[in-house]
């Protein structure tokens, strides 16, 4: 092409230009210096990685170091004599009426006079709380040994336990040795922390309470949140007209994701506990509160996966005579399925972990005993911890981290489903 | 047009008019469409020949924007009237698109949705036969009858494009709409294509829009030209390749712009 034709013709275009030096000093630099910087680059995106893994395992590794032992406990070797205890039972009614028996019989008592025969005028105060537990399953298990002198393996208490593992205070540690050497000493699984519930004594407190409300508001929350949340991204994506009120909702939904987590526990005691009258600490309220939380990660989730569908795909459908909710049901949300798991996944393990909303609404009382039912006052694991991680007695150091690992082993299990659900959908598609 | 308007006209269009907001896409087209003959649209990028192919089976309506006047009727009945209702419309009118788009399902799945939405099929074997003879139909049969559950994504390009011209076929419609069928395929896929379009004349009305004259003039007995969104010229397709009445077409025929 001649330049005569060039509209640029108006600036010349420089002749005088020197040839481009591929092989010169100022162009070998500048390669040197393009190689530093990716270099650079990939090095800082290595110590990135590198930072956030040494946290993850410093934590974890701290985390399972404290809270192993939180699920072990020392236990004592008791011998009691029961023909000659405190003991006050009728045999024959024992086979009747076990519990009430039992309740009646005495049995701290036992526990007490038997620890200082055995142990010396302290011997009482190495034995925990539990140890009438262990005793009255005993006895129901075998009601014979009424008549004979038996050896019983109850919990120590807090104090000796701590001894026993790590510190504890001088006379506890004195204790330790001294049960050492009469043998009475043993470690064994502490079968009761993933039983039974909160207490006030560290060596009997369980976390089977707090999972237990967790597994419930969890529940409520993903019934909630789950198809509110799919069905709001499918009309908002799909049959929603464009204007300026769809607009309005989207901006409005979009905001919701970023409220601040107490923000959501206010508005749940102000509407649902002030307004609706709904029980107080319920799983029932918890896991309605949660899934005002949740529902907006889930519906934008939803509709970005929902945006992701090919179009030719919903052109396909509807070409073959498909009517919209054909098309959406058997062709955009099972594609869009996968992606609408993941914000699931997401907004369920936010909410797993959510403390602040469920303490305005209550669930951070004291709860001694497994909620029967979504209506029954409850905790949940996170406001377990931060009760837990509040409490003086050292003991509860370590069932603090105990509690973690079973937050962070119901977390994984959840997300394990998830994840497998999701892999389900992509492999079927 | 006179010589075939009068008895086995499938569907005619009179003065339509496209809108996409403001914008007029569309001008004033009136065509027929009919059994015995396939029908071509020719036309430069843009000049509005796939735009109104959708206003045949309706597409256009997912179109938010999108506002179609005057009459289009199938067997006499206006498409867009009350009495049409719109599923049933594409079911009749069916359509293949530019780019092979199959179910991200079986092939087996692929050929079955459209009789299992409109309950076609009566049982199972039903099934089975209609799924059978829509693939021998469009030619694929023989490729596939082995791997029936095997996706429909993992064809070749020229073996989705059959696959959605027999999902097309399995709903029995009247009337095959195909956008481009073969812009996106090699030659010897798109000879496959055609080889079929030939064969499927005469049981459906087909119509075809397409970039490629040479196709044009092998498949189409009847050739409408576009224009920036006007149609230019139809007729005869030996007539308009051979001995183009207006200027334009003539140019375009002969390659003088497109």
């Amino acid at each position: 092409m001649s330049e005569a034709v060039l509209p640029m013709s108006a600036t010349p275009v420089a002749t005088s230009r020197a040839p481009t030096d591929w092989n010169g000093e100022a162009m070998r630099r500048r390669i040197a210096l393009r190689y530093a910087a990716e270099r650079r680059f990939r090095l800082l995106g290595l110590c990135a990685v590198l930072i956030s893994a040494g946290f993850l395992a410093f934590l974890l590794i701290s985390m399972g170091a404290n809270g192993a032992r939180g699920f072990m406990s020392t236990q004592i070797k008791l011998p009691v004599d029961f023909p000659r205890s405190p003991i006050m039972i009728d045999p024959a009614m024992l086979s009747t009426n076990p519990d009430q028996v039992l309740a009646n019989a005495n049995l701290p008592q036992v526990i007490e006079s038997s620890a200082q025969a055995a142990f010396g005028k302290d011997g009482d105060d190495y034995i925990s709380s539990g140890a009438v537990a262990a005793l009255r399953k005993a006895i129901i298990a075998d009601p014979g040994i009424l008549t004979r002198k038996v050896t019983i393996t109850v919990p120590a208490s807090a104090g000796i336990d701590l001894a026993a593992k790590s510190d504890g205070s001088e006379a506890d540690e004195a204790a330790v040795v001294k049960l050492e050497q009469a043998r009475a000493l043993s470690t064994g699984f502490n079968g009761g922390f993933l039983t039974s519930s909160d207490g006030t004594d560290p060596t009997v407190v369980g976390i089977w309470g707090a999972l237990k409300g967790s597994l419930l508001t969890m529940a409520i929350t993903l019934a909630l949140s789950f198809p509110i949340g799919v069905f709001a991204a499918l009309y908002l994506e799909e049959y929603a007209p464009r204007n300026r009120w769809t607009d309005i909702i989207e901006v409005s939904i979009n905001n919701l994701a970023a409220v601040p987590s107490i923000i959501f526990g206010l508005l749940g005691l102000a509407i649902f506990l002030n307004m609706m009258h709904l029980p107080r600490s319920a799983p029932l309220v918890g896991g309605m509160t949660l899934a005002l939380m949740t529902m907006p990660v889930i519906v934008i989730a939803g509709r970005n996966a929902i945006k992701a569908v090919p179009p030719s795909i919903r052109d396909a459908a509807l070409g073959i005579g498909a009517s919209p909710i054909q098309v959406v049901f058997h062709h955009v949300l099972p594609l869009a399925l996968p992606g609408i798991l993941t914000g699931t996944i997401i907004g369920m393990a936010r909410a797993l972990g959510e403390t602040a909303p469920l303490l305005m609404i209550g669930m951070r009382a004291f709860v001694a005993s497994p909620p029967g039912g979504i209506t029954d006052p409850a905790t949940v694991l996170p406001v377990q911890i931060f009760l837990w991680s509040d409490e003086v007695g050292k003991g509860f150091i370590e069932k603090t981290s105990a509690a973690i690992i079973v937050l962070l082993i119901f977390l994984l299990t959840m997300n394990s489903i998830a994840i497998y659900l999701r892999n389900k959908f992509e492999k079927k598609w | 047009m006179a010589d075939t308007a009068t008895t086995t006209n499938k569907m005619t269009a009179r003065g339509v008019n496209v809108f996409y907001g403001e914008k007029q896409a569309i001008q004033n087209v009136s065509i027929d469409v009919d059994l015995e003959n396939v029908t071509a649209f020719i036309g430069p990028s843009g000049c509005g020949k796939s735009t109104f192919l959708r206003t045949l089976n309706r597409m256009n309506d997912t179109v938010a924007s999108a506002r179609v006047e005057g009459r289009i009727t199938l067997d006499g009945e206006d498409i867009y009237g009350s009495a049409m209702d719109v599923v049933q419309l594409r079911a009749r009118v069916g359509m293949v698109f530019q780019k092979p788009n199959p179910f991200p399902k079986s092939i087996y799945e692929n050929i079955a949705y459209g009789p299992r939405i409109h309950g076609l099929a009566s049982g199972k074997a039903d099934l089975d036969q209609i799924v059978e003879k829509s693939l021998r139909r469009a030619g694929l049969w023989e490729e596939v009858k082995d791997r029936l559950n095997d996706s429909g994504t993992a064809l070749s390009g020229g073996q989705q494009q059959r696959l959605c011209i027999g999902r097309a076929i399995a709903v029995e419609p009247e009337v095959i709409l195909m956008d481009e069928p073969c812009s996106a395929l090699d030659p010897i896929a798109t000879a496959k294509i055609e080889e079929l379009i030939l064969e499927l004349r005469g049981n459906y009305a087909i119509v075809i829009v397409t970039h490629n004259m040479q196709q044009a003039a092998r498949v189409s007995q009847r050739t409408a030209f576009f224009h920036l969104g006007r149609l230019v010229e139809q007729g005869p397709t030996t007539e308009i390749f051979t001995n183009p009445r207006k200027e334009r077409t003539k140019d375009y025929i002969t390659g003088r712009y497109g």
